[in-house]
């Protein structure tokens, strides 16, 4: 009996000898793609790994919850060493910022120089970078030839007005009962909504993020909102509660706004010969929102020399020409390489880009954004809801509302 | 000698307790701690990423004064609860009664009766989604062929309730069983003595199987009323709350708080206040058992 008990603990000895030797060379890097996109992180981390021999960088796909997982990760202070990140305001104080790494390698300043301006706001909070942008849509129109000759009007010109497209959109909608000019979703997301408040000439905060009252709820807003309401309830743009991506190539809807995303099955379903793509349309003036996604390292990583030098690959031309096709290019030269400032499917999206200086998402003003944007979000949705079920909208006390109730948040 | 005996005596005496150490650990560990600690943590704000700060009793308050999701959560959880919990013990008593006669297929029945119950939320919300599909929806399609335009189930605030209601009630399972056992154990001698005295069947059930089926009754009661409370999966997959927030049950309120919002604390305090809810109805229902449970083996007063 004895020997065996010494035994057992010997081969144990022998066996968590093995596990304690620390893991040097390991870094984590989490992103929220999944199967096919999460093939083209994987190629890049083989990649990375043959440049730096002795390395190896462990992939974690967290696909749809990627949110929850990193928010678990960080309350158990086990957090990837690099990851993908969106949401600075909530991270910021977790994430080590990248100043200091950015100043000191001169390798580096090639790299920001390429970079496009205005992208890096989206990844900076209070002058301390957080992140290294690696990708970012702008939103555009797309638009169906082919409804448009069957209805004779004219295709939308770069520079073409919000008038424009509701007329536009009244004479496709004449179409058929099915047929839709143009769609907007009853939930959309507010990030992304944010960009018709500032073609519109309005935002949903002030620039100091210290103030909503007068800025959701004025009075280009509630003429937009006002406008947005008798589109739906006229019959002109479909209020969505499924995908508009799907009717738009169900021959459903005419014109759809959105990023990259759809683009590949758009062109797979209504064929490229029929897809035109526009900016948006102007109010007062042209812009859209930026989703950028940005790479970043832990401040509890245990590996940070190098998780910088992933970084520094990730964000490289190599790199990031391995992604063109899940995240459009930030580096001016890829993108003049892949051509993508002259096709004509891409052209708009970096048309847009050059507008990302002029406004700052409300996300990246209030650190209460996440609960503002809710009431935002109940107010939009109810101005949609009511107008899709034909009720009196008063959008004016609607975006009161959202104000009044969001009044708590700015204490 | 004397020594051994005593250990001896001392280990009998664990020895019940050794056996159901597994259940109590699990328990401590799973169960009564995270309630004591999120008691605890109700009492912070706690985001999920960052430092805990102490607030008293500022998550209560902020609940009760400042925070109109709260009452508003709650008043669709109360409206859903009153419309679901009589109608879903109707249906779930009247399948017992009808799976109590005795016909050919009976046990075919049964497994049919039951297998609602044991099919994911997820799928079930998926289905239904599609059922009701203002346009293309079986029961829109159902509807007009006796000429009646069916609703946006999904998509108009007026009737989502309904919509959930409707989903919801599908749902039977363990509550018929249980209506089944009760039925099964009440006496044929009683319907037979009524019977030689003339009563029908629905004097019959009203008098003879009602009453000696209430403990069952309370049961499913207390049982249907913390599962009203509870709604989540269906709501989360097939509304999201809306639309316009009229399917937001108290249960998503507390869902988003913690996962969307990262307020931990104030999330904890939603759900101490939700459980001490779902008590005093429980205890309520208990106390006025005695005026209407039957149990056979107690003289009633």
């Amino acid at each position: 009996m004895k020997k065996l008990c010494l035994l057992l603990v010997l081969i144990l000895a022998f066996g968590l000898m093995g596990c304690a030797k620390e893991e040097e060379n390991v870094i984590r890097f989490a992103t929220w793609d999944s199967e096919d996109t999460l093939e083209v992180q994987k190629a890049i981390a083989k990649r990375f790994e043959e440049l730096n021999p002795g390395v190896k960088v462990q992939v974690e796909g967290y696909g749809d919850g990627y949110d929850q997982k990193i928010a678990a990760g960080f309350g158990a202070k086990n957090a990837p060493d690099v990851m993908y990140m969106w949401d600075f305001p909530t991270y910021q104080a977790s994430l080590e910022p990248l100043n200091s790494y950015m100043d000191s390698d001169e390798s580096f300043k090639t790299l920001m120089d390429d970079l496009y301006p205005g992208i890096l706001n989206y990844s900076t909070m209070n002058d301390n970078v957080l992140g290294m942008p690696v990708g970012y849509t702008s939103h555009v129109i797309y638009y169906n030839k082919a409804l448009f000759d069957q209805a004779g009007v004219p295709y939308p010109e770069e520079g073409w007005t919000w008038d424009d497209l509701r007329e536009k959109a009244v004479a496709l909608s004449a179409l058929g009962d099915d047929v839709y000019g143009f769609a907007f979703a009853t939930s959309p997301d507010p990030y992304d909504f944010e960009q018709y408040y500032w073609s519109f000439g309005s935002s949903y905060l002030s620039d100091d993020g210290k103030t909503m009252d007068g800025y959701f709820n004025s009075e280009d807003a509630v003429a937009m909102m006002q406008m947005f309401s008798d589109m739906v309830k006229e019959g002109s743009a479909l209020g969505a509660q499924d995908s508009i991506s799907n009717a738009f190539r169900g021959g459903n809807v005419a014109m759809q706004e959105s990023g990259i995303w759809p683009l590949d099955r758009h062109i797979e379903s209504i064929g490229e010969e029929n897809l035109g793509i526009v900016s948006l349309p102007v109010a007062k003036e042209a812009s859209s929102v930026i989703n950028s996604s940005a790479i970043c390292m832990a401040k509890d990583s245990k590996n940070k020399e190098l998780a910088w030098e992933f970084i520094k690959f990730y964000t490289s031309p190599e790199a990031v020409k391995m992604r063109a096709k899940i995240d459009l290019p930030v580096l001016k030269s890829v993108a003049a390489e892949l051509n993508y400032t002259n096709d004509p499917f891409y052209k708009p999206f970096y048309d847009m880009l050059e507008t990302a200086d002029a406004h700052t998402p409300a996300f990246l003003l209030n650190s209460e954004y996440s609960k503002i944007s809710e009431k935002i979000l109940f107010a939009i949705e109810k101005i949609f809801v009511d107008s899709v079920n034909g009720e009196p909208v008063d959008v004016k006390a609607i975006l009161d509302q959202a104000v009044t109730d969001s009044a708590q948040f700015f204490e | 000698m004397a020594k051994a005996s005593a250990k001896f005596r001392i280990r009998k005496e664990m020895v019940p307790y050794l056996f159901i150490m597994p259940w109590i650990i699990g328990f401590l560990i799973f169960t009564l701690g995270p309630l004591l600690f999120s008691l605890a943590i109700s009492f912070f704000d706690w985001p999920i990423v960052g430092e805990p700060s102490f607030v008293g009793l500022g998550n209560y308050i902020r609940m009760f004064t400042k925070d109109e999701m709260f009452t508003h959560s709650l008043m669709v959880t109360v409206k859903f609860a009153i419309i679901f919990v009589p109608l879903y013990m109707i249906i779930a008593l009247g399948l017992a009664l009808l799976l109590n006669q005795k016909i050919k297929g009976q046990s075919f029945f049964k497994t049919v009766f039951y297998l609602p119950s044991v099919i994911s939320g997820v799928a079930l919300s998926m289905i239904w989604i599609w059922i009701f599909d203002f346009k293309y929806g079986v029961i829109n399609y159902l509807l007009s062929l006796i000429g009646v335009a069916g609703p946006n189930w999904l998509g108009d605030p007026k009737w989502s309730l309904v919509a959930m209601v409707i989903a919801s009630l599908w749902g039977q399972g363990t509550m018929v069983l249980i209506f089944l056992g009760a039925l099964r154990e009440i006496p044929k001698e009683y319907y037979e003595a009524s019977m030689i005295d003339g009563a029908g069947p629905v004097h019959r059930f009203f008098r003879i199987t009602l009453p000696l089926i209430t403990p069952a009754l309370l049961f499913n009661l207390i049982m249907t009323i913390i599962s009203a409370f509870q709604q989540l999966t269906l709501a989360l997959l097939m509304t999201k709350g809306g639309p316009s927030n009229s399917t937001y049950f108290y249960a998503m309120y507390v869902y988003n708080n913690a996962f969307k919002h990262f307020e931990m604390g104030y999330a904890s305090a939603n759900a101490w206040i939700m459980f001490l809810i779902i008590l005093a109805l429980s205890l309520l229902v208990l106390k006025s058992s005695s005026m209407w449970v039957y149990y056979e083996s107690e003289v009633k007063k």
